[in-house]
Formats: structure tokens, C-alpha cells, sequence
């Protein structure tokens, strides 16, 4: 009978069916359940609501609920009680100051609404270059980090500064006591007060000690110049006066000795006769490398060997003694460069990358011969950016861990975190009674200091700079502290006994040591100060070595022979990512979210392979149905430290036999946001640059990328048109009868072949009246390297979306650089190569694309800044159904958010692909979106530009060309009834590079250079077949390579 | 004795200075009372009682050219002088014996008990003609009234005539009702009507949401702009600085009301309640003169009344300073406004036509040299430029 079967709903309620009963009735014990409430007639009864009023009072209160919110909201006003009498509300302030954070420096103007600094620009007045790279653009974002730490720490619990300062003192006094060291470990100074505060802070101890460490070192090329010169410092190199640069690893361009060489590099890159020519020999593919005319793939174990193989094809040829028993395996490669660097004379530069003191004498040894001293090598201004000592850093490990050291201070570096491949630093500062971070974050040093004093930002304390002789630069605060925190230098003060505060301080050092004479405002008010007499506050200057150069050349070959063979299997190099550096503000969303120039990632950093490694080592990328990356793991070991689960990229251009990856990443306790991204390889990395590596794939592993990039080539196309140097100076580029390099194109007609130009459907637009704004882009000076990328990002309000939004392509940058590889197989050579007709009997068309498709072992590589074109015949404004997006008389294609119904027809009509469609709610929506503090933070935000609007949900936006800035300029012209000058208007992007590659202005201002620009041979606009007419103009790429 | 000459001195003087108090009053307020008070010592001397004090003669020299009157060696002049350290008052040249006789007047009546102020030219209440109508429109419907009820006796009288039943007005509305009712042609009529009428108001209801016009929130201080832009005539830029130079027109800062207010410590109006509310937020003491030391400061809450939704831009400077806009022309007439109310409504439909009706100053302004020159070939020589010529109806002009 089918009412007796009993089925049980799990082998319990067979063996004890009562238990399950019971709990199966307790399901919802809480709660009465509805035939209890609903079965109680009293109630029922007692209320006197029935469905009809139910709906009745639902149907009034929602209508009354919907009339109330018509109502506006009542807001308050509230003014300055004292209005300070600098701000006025609505108008920005600069002010001049500098950014060093122990890696990087720049010469600043910082932008402040209302007392909030909210934007970083360069100094333009600064003597040398040191102008913001891409990490310094963003470093404004830092101050307003909410993570920062707030008060100071005793043994891990927050505390004030008065017990904060007797521990210390305690500390010292029982170090001095014991006759222990007290020791104060900096990154570099670069300081002239600090130093002469730590010396002061110093003398009062017997054993003191001030040891300097680079995050990324360069100790071994400072000892070379020390060997070379007596003098410990690198020298100023002045790429603007080169002909011939040849680099063998050195990535000048990203993240070298520390001086700021792009503008000056620019400088010889301009079409023409005197455009230098670049060689670049390295490993891995470097924003350098990318940009060189002629790139060697070597791995840099071989870097010595050829160093002595180019030095001895000089000497040879200069009758100087030569190093004997060395063979590079390019000595072909080195004896065409070493011709090269004959000819161009005295206006070569080499120089090597890498931590070898070898390669830097060798560097040295070659510069001297081709005599270029003070003309691109000078040895008369050396600059201090590097000073970091690796020998007194692990003789400082030692006495730390023989107990010799009472009291270690560190400010400005991170030991824990960038010297962990040298030393185990933890271990180390267990023997050390006092141990004190001044520091930002509760970052791994703070983690094992016993106290740790909170630290200011740069925006909020005062400094001075020497970066080389007699080149100074202050920094001002602009802020008051945010939070209850010192400076270093205050602490210092405090810490002597000295009343004085650090201004003061500064001010007086200045005026008795420093400024000669000059008043100290206008040198605040410049931020720069160059010396005219050589540098006092720095050691004795040492005239450079003259003739007396002795190397012991012997001993240099057998060396670097015997480093070449010593890597038998894969070699790794190190490297830092362009948005990254070595992570001293890693807690950053706008940089992690920065894609790389060169892969394209963001939010991680991994191993670079080469193509055919990865075939060897089992390693693959694949793409998800939506595009979006993904790639294996691997485990990589060095020296016996194993570095689990590192995401594996396949490079172009990474030469085989090596791998590479960056420094900076995987973090702990350097902010919410970037401890979870990407992997420390610090660990790994002991004083040099790279080292040999054991790589192991992991099996059925995935790791996803959020890269942004995924077609690698142009695919025959004239995305970024390219001609040789000697083409661009032997014919014109626009020619009566389209013979030209750089004709645009034509369309047959019954009026015969027209550009796109004249041949239109479109009515044109006055652009005559008024202004016409146009920009142009030159291929030749961007070197890729994303500064724009975060001045826009700064200047615009873009926001950050997170690396699963990434991954499916809805990045917000409104200014993108596309990166090109170039492919093997071209439509020129395809004949060539065997592919034909439609490839009925073999290889055909659609084979010759795809094999398009795949970048060269040996690619050269193109960068394109690529943003709203602002085209006057404008796609996207036909195909917006609100007229959302519209044309202005000025040549500007308008978007107006309000109206904007996110149809997104203009998106999918632009050609271009640089319209941003919000997804989602970015700010105040800490739920999903919560890392980029900059909009869901009420800290965060105040790094908002209050002058653009910040765009919500379900609206399209784009690159406005900066129209803030535009009407800005319009309007002081206006108040002060004059004519708007050239150059009065920048954009935000063009304010940031340093090289000029990009230029905005008035095209019918006749005199202006914008207009010069229009009218160049090599002005080309980007997809001119579309026939788009747009604002937005490129300069034709000269590469300067032998034929 | 003493009584009776007090008594004949100040019937001389009441005769002596006849003037027009209530223009003595605005001169006085306008241009003596940032140093002045009638009945209190403040920068300079009281001057309720001046006029029992000094002679005519004197007083009319001292305020024409106080400096002339203590260089001829006037003993009383350099006395006053001194008394108040030095502190030099500016001279009036402009004003005429007239004026000066209408101050001295109001100084006269002015610090006469209340009660017995009396303006002679004060607001006169007359009635207001509108109110005739809805007499005339009274008695209007009671004549319709009267010929319903006539017309309807009279039918009912026709129907008693013919012989039929007598029907009540309530009856025969019942009986059109039905009967109309039953006609599609007048329901889709009357639907129509109906239809059309809500959704006009529905329109013209939602047209007005957030449209704030007339919007008048009570301040924390009751600020008369009347009284300050009106009467004292001072200029708008002196408070609200930032109108010419940056986006944001500012609510002045309380250092700014201390200009004055540190010397003028009552209003007309409310005494000291209001102003005592500025030396709150700052930390001034009236009685001492001076600012209290290490006060804790208190920025007065002022209710927002002119907002402009975010995504509009709107920048003071372009307006004032480079159109030369009056205030007025958006603000309305503030001079007259004892408290303020938003006067325009800051619709875009408002700006855009403004923008459009708005003749641009091309010709003074370098800025627009060239560009007028091609706007001349544009529009003809002789056209005016108005703001929409030259691009000011585009998106991103205001929307970025």
C-alpha cells in the first residue's frame, strides 16, 4: 500500500527518525508561524484594516511619499569665519615643491582648491629635468589615503607622541649607556638639511651610525665611479647633446639611476639631421628598448662580454690596451656599434643597467675614449639620486645580529620589504632593543619596530633637495597634517633637543650655506634653485680621473667571462613596472589600475617568457569567451627561495632563455588596496639585477589577467604610420601628385581621386569664426611611458573599476596608449613568404592575417596616445537619439552627461573605440567599488577636481579635451581683455609630458604652434580612409635605422 | 529756572534746524553712522545731543573740513581732536548746508524717545484697487443666482399652466444629468476636456519641481540687504568678492562683517540681537572693543537659497566680469529685498534664452577683436553678437 511507504530524507532520520522530528518542527523556532497568527480570531478580529484600506493607505502614503520628495532639500552655506586671505573660493592655487620618497624625485607645482592639493603638475622653471613620472602624477591620491597610519604606535598599540618620545629617548640613552651603536637607516638623502639634522642628531651619540640602502640598488656602479673617480656618485648624463645612445640594459626611460632623462632624450629624437640614433641591447622588453631605433635581444649575464667586446673595438681602433680572452656572443653587433659611436665622436653616450661594478668601469672606460666628458658624461655636476651602500648595509645586518646595534631608526625605506632578498631583516631587528619605523603605513618594517612614529605625507612637510651639484629644489607643504603625525626631520629635531621647527631650519641652512645671497621667497616661490658656485653641502668635488684611468683590464675580462658562464639555465631579470616602481606608494588604485605600457595589465605583476619558453616549459596563454586573458602559474626559484604561484606572461621581444619580473608587488600592510595584488619578488632579488631561475609550470593552473590589449599588431594597417630617417629627409611627405611617404587617402570618384576630405556627404561647420581647437600627437616623442594617462586620470575624475571589470574591457581611461607590436609577415613580403590568391592550393590571405596577428620574436614596438578624436564629422553625435553628444563651433565634440540615456549607439558607431560607458555607480558605492578610495572615501574624495562633474551610472563619457581648462583660458583672456595667447590653455595630458610629444592649441591663431604643427608633412589623422576630420592629429614615426 | 532755559534752548534748536528728517536719517545712516551712534560713544562721539553742544556755524565747518577748522587754530576743534586720539575724520565737502541741516535735524528727532518718532513721508496705506472686482463680482452672482431661481419659477409656472408636475430644481439638474450622460458624443467631449485639462496641470506641475523661484529660507541672521546694498549703498563686490574674479560669487566671511561691524554694534532694526551673533561666530567682545584670545570660532550656517544642480556649471566671473552683467538681472532686486528670495528660475530654459537675447560687448573686449571681425563677415557689419553667436548655447559650454 502506498500510504505505508516511508522514504527518509538521510540515513539519520533512519536511525533516529524522533531527533530529525524535533528539529525538523524547530526549523524556524523564532518565529510564530502562520497558522498560529492567522488562526487566532481575537486578532484577526481586533483589527479593523481590511485589503481595500491596505491598499487604500499604501496607495495615499506612496503618492504623498513621492510628492514629499519633490520638496528640495534645504542646504547649508557655510563661509570661512577668518577667509585666509590666499584662498579664494573657486580659483586654484599652485605651489611649487618637490616629490622624494626614496626612489623617486621630481620638481612639482601642486595644484590646491580651497586648501586641498588635488593635482600634481610639473615645474617647467626646474634647472634640471625632473619632471613626475607616471607614479608621482599619482602620488597625490596618497594623502588622502585613509589606511595612512593616523597617530603613533608603541609596541603595536596606538599611543601619543610624548610617550612615543621617552620610549625613544629611553632607548637612546640605555644605547649610549651599554655603548651600543645608534643607528639611523635611510634610503638615499638627498637632502642637505636632513643630512646636517642627522649629523646633529648624531654627534651626541659615540657609536652612531647613518647607513643608506636604495630599494633598488645601485651600489656596485657607485663603487665603480668611486674607483674611477674618488668620488662616490654617479654622473649627470645629458642625453640632449648625444648622436649615438647606446644602452645595454640600462632602461633609462623607465626606471634607472634615478635622474629624470626623457625630456632630454625627446630633444634628439626630432626628425631631422641631428636625430640620434639608439641601440639598445637587454634581456627583457623595456620601455627603453621599445623606444630604441635598433634593439639586440642579449641576456644580461652576456652584458659584460659585450661591453668588453664594444670597449675593445674602440680601444683597437684608438690605439688603446685592449681586454684579451673575452668573446661576446654579438661581436658582429659590437663592431657595427662600436662604428657608429667612431663616427658620431664625441657626442656618444654608453651606459649599462644593472648592479656590476665590471660593466660600469667598462662603461666608464668606453666613455673615456670616445671623449665625451661634460658633453654627455659629465663629471663636474654628478647627481645624488643613488647613494645607497650594500656593503654598509649587510656590516650594519652583521652588527644588528651580533647585538652591537642599542638603536635602528628607519625613514624612507622599507628593509623589511626590499632588502629581504639580502638578509633576513626580521631576525636581524630582533636583536635590536629600540627599534623605530618613521614611516606612513603599517608596513613590514613597522610590523617588526617596537615604535613606530607616524609619519606626514610630502604634501604636508617641508624638504630640500640637492639631486646634483648645485641644482636644489624645496618642498612646502600645502596641507596641514591630516592626521596627528610628524615629519622625519621634526622628529629628528625633537629627538636632539632642538626647539627649532623644520622650516627654520631649512630657511636658515639655506640662507647661510646655500642661497648666496638670493631672497629666500623667490626661491620658494620658484621651488628651484641653481647654484652658480659648485655645491658646499655635498663632499668635495673631484675633477673626474683626467688621463690617469687604470683599469685593471685583466681582471674585468676574466670576470665577466665568468659571469656569462655561470647562468647555465634560465636567467631572471628584475625590473620595475612603469606604474609601480618599487612600491613606495603602492596603496594607489589609479596605479594599479594603470595598464602597462608594454603588456598592457594592470592590477598584477608577473613572469615575462619568451614565446618559445613557454613552449619549452609547458606555459600558455588562453582567452575566455569574452576576451578577457588568462595564463598559467608557475613556481619560481633562485638561490633555494621558491616564489609559489607566479602569474607567467608570454613577452614579445623577451629574449630567449630569460624571464623577467617586477619588483614592487605583494605586499603586506601597505593598504587595503594593494596588499591582495600581484607577487613580492623581492625576496628573490639579492644586490644584483638578475640572477639564474629555476621556472616550473604548474599544472591545469589559471591565473586571470586583466589586460587590456588584445590584438598585438596593426595588421597591415596605417594605425601608426612609420617612415626611415633617410626617407623623411631625402622627399616630401605630401606631395601635388600623392607620391608622398605620408599621403592621406583617396577615394575614387567621379570627379577623380579625392582625399576623404572632399569627398563627404556631411555640411561642414563653421570653425572659421571662432577658435578651433586641434591637437597634435608626435609619434616620435612619446615614449609610452603613461604620465598622461594619470594626469588625466587626476585631472578628469575618471574612476577606477577594479580588475574584474578590466578583464571584460570596461576600463574608464579616457586617454588610453595602444601598444603595437610589429609582425613578421606584412602585406609586402606576404608574396614572399609563399602566401597566395585565396589560399586555395596552400597558404592564402586568411592565413597571411592570421599569421599577421602574431607579434615577431624581435618586434619593434609603437606606442599611440590614443583619445576622444573630436572628429567634425563626428560618428557618434549622428547616432545618439537624445543629442547628448554634440559638435561645438570650437571643433569640440561635446558630451553632456545629464542628457545621456546610455544607449550606447555612439560607443558601438565610434570608430576609435574611446568612449566610456559607466557600468556601474563607481563613487558611493563602497560595496562593489570600495578600492578606489578616491570616490567612496570622504577622505578620498577630496582629490576630486570640483571643476568636473563626477558621471553616474548608465551615462557615456570621454575625453573633453580638458574643456574646464579651455573655458578657464577663455575666460581670463576675456577678464583681462586681451587676446588668448598661445599656449595659455593646456591640457592636462600635455601639461604632464615632458617630452612634448603632445601639443593643444588655436589652430586659427596663425602664429600658433599647433598650427605649424597641422601644416607638417608628418601630420597624419589617425583612420583618415573613415573620413572623420578630426581634431585630434598624429606626426608620423621616423625611426633612425640603418638600412 | 534751569528748567525753563533747557526748555526755551531746545525749542530754539527745534526751530533752528528744521530739516528733512527722514533724508537727514539716510545721509546720517549712509555716511556717519559707520563712526557714529546718536546715543553711544563709538569711533567718534555721540551725536544725539550735538546740536546742544556746538553752535551751527561750528558744526557746519567742522563737517565740511574738519582739518580747516583745527588749522584756524579753533580751540574746540583740536580739543576733539585729541579727545579721540588723533583719529581723523574724513571732511563731507559734498554736502550741502541743507543736508547738513537735515542730519543735525534727524540727530534731534532721532534720539527723541520712540513713540514720538513720527515719519512725515513714511508708507501711506491706500486701499488697494483690486478689491473692487470682488464686490462687483458679488453681486454679479447674486443677480445670476436670482435669474436661476426666476427662470425656474417661471417654468415651473408654464408647467402648472400646461398641466403638468411640478419638478424641483435638484430634479431637473438630475434629469439633464441623465440625459447627457446618455450621449456618447457629449462623454467623449467632457472626457476629452477632462483629459486634456489634468494633463496640462500634470505638465505644468511637474515643469515646477525644483524650480525654486520665490524660495525665501529664514537665515540665521536676519541680514537686510535692503538696508546694506539699499540704503548704505555699498557695493556688492565689497561683501561678495569672489563674484568678479571666480566661479563661486562667496557668502562673505565674518572677518569681512567685522570691517564695519567691529565700529557698528547696533542696526536700526533689531538693536544689537543680529550683530551680536557675528561677534559669536568670530569672538569679538563689543563691550572691550576687542577679539577674545584663543576663541573657539562658530561659522555661521547660512541657508543656501540660489543652487544650481551639479551638473551645471556656472561661473560668476564669466558673467560679472567679462559680460558685465548687473546682479540684479539674475538676483532680482536685491537692494530691496529685506530678506532674500530667489528671484530668476534657474531653469536652463532661463539661461538659454537669456543667451540668446544677450548682446555681447565685442567692441571693448581685445579678447573678441578677431573674432568679431569674422563675425561681422558672418552676420553683417552692423549685426549685434548676441551670446548665441558666439557658441553660448552649446552643451559643454555649461555641461562638462
Amino acid at each position: 500500500m502506498a500510504e505505508n511507504k516511508k522514504y527518509w530524507r538521510g540515513i539519520s532520520e533512519l536511525e533516529n527518525p524522533e531527533m530529525v522530528k524535533t528539529l525538523s518542527e524547530q526549523e524556524f523556532p523564532d518565529q510564530i508561524s502562520n497558522e498560529e497568527f492567522l488562526g487566532n480570531k481575537e486578532n484577526l478580529d481586533s483589527t479593523h484594516t481590511s485589503r481595500r484600506d491596505f491598499l487604500k493607505y499604501m496607495g495615499f502614503s506612496t503618492a504623498a511619499a513621492t510628492l514629499a520628495a519633490c520638496e528640495s532639500p534645504v542646504y547649508e552655506s557655510l563661509p570661512y569665519v577668518v577667509a585666509p586671505e590666499e584662498i579664494i573660493p573657486g580659483i586654484a592655487n599652485y605651489y611649487s615643491s618637490s616629490y622624494y620618497d626614496g626612489h623617486d624625485f621630481a620638481s612639482l607645482l601642486i595644484k590646491t582648491r580651497e586648501g586641498r592639493p588635488i593635482k600634481v603638475e610639473n615645474n617647467k622653471e626646474a634647472g634640471i629635468n625632473a619632471s613626475a613620472n607616471t607614479r608621482v602624477h599619482g602620488s597625490v591620491l596618497n594623502l588622502y589615503d585613509a589606511t595612512r597610519l593616523q597617530r603613533p604606535a608603541v609596541n603595536g598599540q596606538e599611543s601619543n607622541w610624548s610617550s612615543l618620545d621617552k620610549e625613544i629617548m629611553a632607548g637612546l640613552a640605555k644605547a649610549e649607556a651599554e655603548g651600543k651603536q645608534v643607528v639611523v637607516l635611510t634610503s638615499t638623502v638627498l637632502s642637505p638639511s636632513q643630512k646636517k639634522l642627522i649629523n646633529t642628531f648624531g654627534a651626541k651619540y659615540t657609536n652612531f651610525k647613518h647607513v643608506s640602502q636604495d630599494p633598488f640598488s645601485y651600489s656596485e656602479k657607485l663603487d665603480a665611479w668611486q674607483e674611477a673617480t674618488g668620488k662616490r656618485a654617479l654622473p649627470m648624463y645629458h642625453f640632449q647633446n648625444a648622436k649615438v645612445i647606446v644602452s645595454v640594459g640600462a632602461d633609462f626611460l623607465g626606471d634607472w639611476v634615478g635622474q629624470s632623462v626623457s625630456a632630454d632624450y625627446a630633444k634628439t629624437r626630432i626628425p631631422g639631421k641631428d636625430m640620434s640614433r639608439h641601440f639598445q641591447i637587454e634581456a627583457g622588453m623595456s620601455l627603453t628598448g621599445s623606444n630604441a631605433d635598433k634593439r639586440y635581444k642579449l641576456k644580461t649575464s652576456e652584458h659584460g662580454e659585450f661591453l668588453a667586446a664594444l670597449y675593445n673595438e674602440l680601444a683597437s681602433a684608438k690605439g688603446a690596451s685592449t681586454v684579451s680572452g673575452v668573446k661576446s656572443s654579438m661581436q658582429n653587433e659590437a663592431k657595427a656599434v662600436a662604428k657608429e659611436l667612431l663616427n658620431a665622436g664625441n657626442a656618444g653616450l654608453v651606459i649599462c643597467g644593472g648592479n656590476n661594478k665590471d660593466h660600469e668601469l667598462l662603461c666608464i672606460a668606453i666613455n673615456d675614449l670616445l671623449g665625451n666628458k661634460e658633453i654627455t658624461v659629465s663629471h663636474k655636476i654628478r647627481t645624488y639620486l643613488r647613494q645607497g651602500d650594500n656593503k654598509a648595509f649587510k656590516a650594519l645586518i652583521a652588527d644588528m645580529n651580533a647585538g652591537k646595534v642599542g638603536v635602528i631608526i628607519t625613514n624612507n625605506l622599507n628593509p623589511a620589504y626590499v632588502a629581504a632578498g639580502i638578509a633576513n631583516i626580521a631576525e636581524a631587528f630582533k636583536k635590536v632593543p629600540t627599534t623605530v619605523a618613521v614611516t606612513m603605513k603599517y608596513d613590514e618594517t613597522a610590523q617588526i619596530s617596537s615604535l613606530v612614529a607616524a609619519e606626514n605625507n610630502y604634501l604636508e612637510s617641508w624638504g630640500d633637495f640637492m639631486a646634483a651639484d648645485g641644482h636644489y629644489s624645496l618642498q612646502q607643504p600645502t596641507i596641514k597634517p591630516l592626521f596627528d603625525t610628524r615629519s622625519f626631520e621634526d622628529n629628528l629635531l625633537k629627538w636632539s633637543g632642538l626647539s627649532a621647527d623644520y622650516h627654520n631650519y631649512i630657511k636658515e641652512n639655506w640662507n647661510s650655506n646655500i642661497l648666496n645671497g638670493t631672497q629666500w621667497s623667490t626661491v620658494l616661490h620658484d621651488g628651484v634653485y641653481t647654484a652658480t658656485s659648485s655645491a658646499p653641502m655635498m663632499d668635495a668635488v673631484v675633477e673626474g680621473f683626467g688621463s690617469s684611468l687604470n683599469l685593471d683590464l685583466a681582471g674585468i675580462g676574466a670576470r665577466v667571462s665568468k659571469e656569462a658562464k655561470a647562468i647555465k639555465g634560465l636567467e631572471i631579470n628584475f625590473n620595475q613596472l612603469t606604474g609601480m616602481g618599487v612600491g613606495t606608494i603602492a596603496n594607489n588604485p589609479w596605479l594599479l589600475e594603470f595598464p602597462d605600457p608594454i603588456s598592457r595589465v594592470s592590477w598584477d605583476n608577473y613572469l615575462t617568457v619568451a614565446a618559445a619558453d613557454a613552449v619549452e616549459l609547458g606555459l600558455r596563454h588562453w582567452n575566455e569567451s569574452n576576451g578577457a586573458l588568462n595564463g598559467n602559474l608557475a613556481n619560481v626559484t633562485v638561490n633555494g627561495v621558491v616564489l609559489e604561484n607566479v602569474p607567467v606572461f608570454i613577452q614579445p621581444g623577451q629574449t630567449i632563455g630569460t624571464v623577467g619580473l617586477a619588483v614592487g608587488f605583494g605586499r603586506v600592510g601597505a593598504g587595503a588596496v594593494a596588499d591582495k595584488v600581484g607577487v613580492n619578488a623581492f625576496p628573490l632579488m639579492a644586490g644584483a639585477h638578475h640572477a639564474e631561475v629555476k621556472v616550473e609550470a604548474i599544472a591545469e593552473s589559471k591565473h586571470e589577467f586583466a589586460c587590456i590589449q588584445l590584438a598585438h599588431t596593426m595588421m597591415g594597417r596605417d594605425i601608426v604610420k612609420e617612415v626611415t630617417l633617410d626617407t623623411f629627409l631625402a622627399s616630401p611627405g605630401k606631395t601635388e601628385d600623392f607620391t608622398g611617404w605620408n599621403e592621406p587617402p583617396r577615394f575614387e570618384t567621379h570627379k577623380g581621386a579625392l582625399t576623404s576630405e572632399d569627398a563627404n556627404l556631411w555640411d561642414d561647420f563653421d570653425h572659421q569664426t571662432g577658435h578651433m581647437w586641434n591637437m597634435s600627437i608626435d609619434l616620435n616623442l612619446c615614449n609610452g611611458c603613461g604620465a598622461c594617462v594619470i594626469a588625466c586620470h587626476s585631472e578628469n575624475n575618471v574612476p577606477v573599476v577594479g580588475k574584474e571589470e578590466m578583464r571584460k574591457s570596461r576600463d574608464m581611461h579616457w586617454l588610453r596608449i595602444d601598444r603595437y607590436y610589429s609582425s613578421d609577415i606584412t602585406t609586402e613580403n606576404a608574396a614572399a613568404n609563399g602566401y597566395e590568391g585565396i589560399g586555395l592550393f596552400g597558404k592564402g590571405a586568411t592565413d597571411m592575417y592570421a599569421d599577421m596577428e602574431v607579434p615577431s620574436q624581435s618586434p619593434e614596438v609603437f606606442f599611440q596616445p590614443v583619445m576622444c578624436q573630436h572628429c567634425n564629422h563626428a560618428p557618434c553625435e549622428t547616432v545618439c537619439p537624445v543629442a547628448a553628444t554634440t559638435h561645438s563651433a570650437e571643433g569640440l565634440n561635446h558630451m553632456t552627461y545629464n542628457r545621456c540615456i546610455g544607449t550606447r549607439y555612439c560607443a558601438n558607431n565610434c570608430p576609435y573605440k574611446v568612449r566610456r560607458f559607466n557600468w556601474f555607480e563607481y563613487h558611493n558605492n563602497t560595496k562593489n567599488f570600495g578600492d578606489n578610495y578616491a570616490m567612496n572615501e570622504d577622505l578620498g574624495r577630496m582629490v576630486l577636481n570640483p571643476d568636473v562633474t563626477v558621471r553616474s551610472r548608465g551615462v557615456m563619457e570621454k575625453c573633453s579635451m580638458c574643456i574646464q581648462r579651455i573655458q578657464l583660458g577663455k575666460l581670463e583672456a576675456k577678464k583681462d581683455g586681451k587676446a588668448l595667447k598661445d599656449g595659455a590653455v593646456k591640457t592636462a595630458c600635455q601639461s604632464a609630458c615632458d617630452t612634448n610629444a603632445i601639443v593643444f592649441g588655436d589652430v586659427n591663431n596663425n602664429q600658433s604652434e599647433v598650427f605649424k604643427l597641422k601644416k607638417d608633412q608628418r601630420m597624419y589623422h589617425l583612420l583618415g580612409e573613415v573620413g572623420t576630420q578630426p581634431s585630434v592629429f598624429y606626426q608620423v614615426k621616423v625611426k633612425n635605422t640603418t638600412a | 529756572m534751569l528748567f525753563i532755559a533747557v526748555l526755551s534752548a531746545s525749542t530754539l534748536q527745534a526751530q533752528e534746524f528744521t530739516g528733512d528728517v527722514a533724508n537727514g536719517k539716510s545721509l546720517f545712516n549712509g555716511q556717519c553712522a559707520a563712526c557714529h551712534k546718536l546715543d553711544k560713544k563709538v569711533v567718534g562721539p555721540a551725536l544725539g545731543d550735538v546740536t546742544t553742544r556746538r553752535s551751527k556755524e561750528w558744526l557746519y565747518a567742522w563737517i565740511k573740513d574738519n582739518q580747516a577748522l583745527r588749522e584756524s587754530g579753533d580751540a574746540d576743534a583740536i580739543a576733539i581732536y585729541e579727545e579721540y586720539n588723533g583719529s581723523i575724520m574724513p571732511a563731507f565737502p559734498g554736502l550741502s548746508d541743507d543736508d547738513i541741516n537735515d542730519i543735525l535735524a534727524y540727530t534731534i528727532e532721532g534720539s527723541k524717545p520712540k513713540e514720538v518718532i513720527v515719519d512725515p513721508n513714511g508708507p501711506v496705506t491706500t486701499v488697494v484697487a483690486e478689491n473692487d472686482n470682488t464686490v462687483l463680482l458679488y453681486i454679479l452672482g447674486g443677480i445670476l443666482i436670482f435669474l436661476v431661481l426666476l427662470l425656474a419659477r417661471v417654468k415651473n409656472t408654464l408647467k402648472q399652466v400646461q398641466g403638468e408636475g411640478v419638478t424641483t430644481l435638484a430634479q431637473d439638474a438630475n434629469i439633464f444629468t441623465r440625459t447627457a450622460l446618455k450621449n456618447p458624443r457629449i462623454v467623449t467631449v467632457l472626457t476629452l476636456l477632462v483629459a486634456v485639462v489634468f494633463l496640462q496641470q500634470l505638465y505644468l506641475g511637474l515643469m515646477v519641481v525644483n524650480v525654486d523661484t520665490n524660495y525665501q529660507p529664514s537665515q540665521p541672521i536676519k541680514f537686510s540687504h535692503e538696508l546694506h546694498a539699499g540704503t548704505n549703498q555699498i557695493d556688492c563686490n565689497y561683501c561678495h568678492s569672489g563674484a568678479r574674479k571666480s566661479k563661486h560669487s562667496n557668502i562673505p566671511s565674518a572677518n569681512v562683517c567685522m570691517n564695519c561691524h567691529m565700529y557698528i554694534q547696533e542696526g536700526p532694526k533689531y538693536g544689537t540681537e543680529e550683530i551680536a551673533k557675528i561677534y559669536t561666530a568670530i569672538g569679538f567682545d563689543p563691550e572691550s572693543g576687542t577679539y577674545i584670545e584663543d576663541y573657539e570660532q562658530k561659522p555661521i550656517k547660512w541657508v543656501r537659497i540660489h543652487k544650481l544642480p551639479d551638473l551645471a556649471y556656472f561661473n560668476h566671473a564669466q558673467h560679472v566680469t567679462a559680460g558685465n552683467v548687473e546682479c540684479q538681472t539674475c538676483h532680482g532686486p536685491i537692494q530691496e529685498m529685506e530678506e532674500v528670495y530667489q528671484y530668476s528660475p534657474l531653469t536652463m530654459g532661463w539661461c538659454i534664452n537669456c543667451h540668446r537675447e544677450t548682446k555681447v560687448d565685442v567692441k571693448s573686449n581685445d579678447y573678441y577683436k578677431d573674432m568679431h571681425a569674422k563675425l561681422k563677415g558672418k552676420y553683417g557689419p552692423n549685426a549685434e553678437i548676441t551670446v548665441e553667436m558666439i557658441g553660448g548655447l552649446e552643451c559643454g559650454k555649461c555641461h562638462y
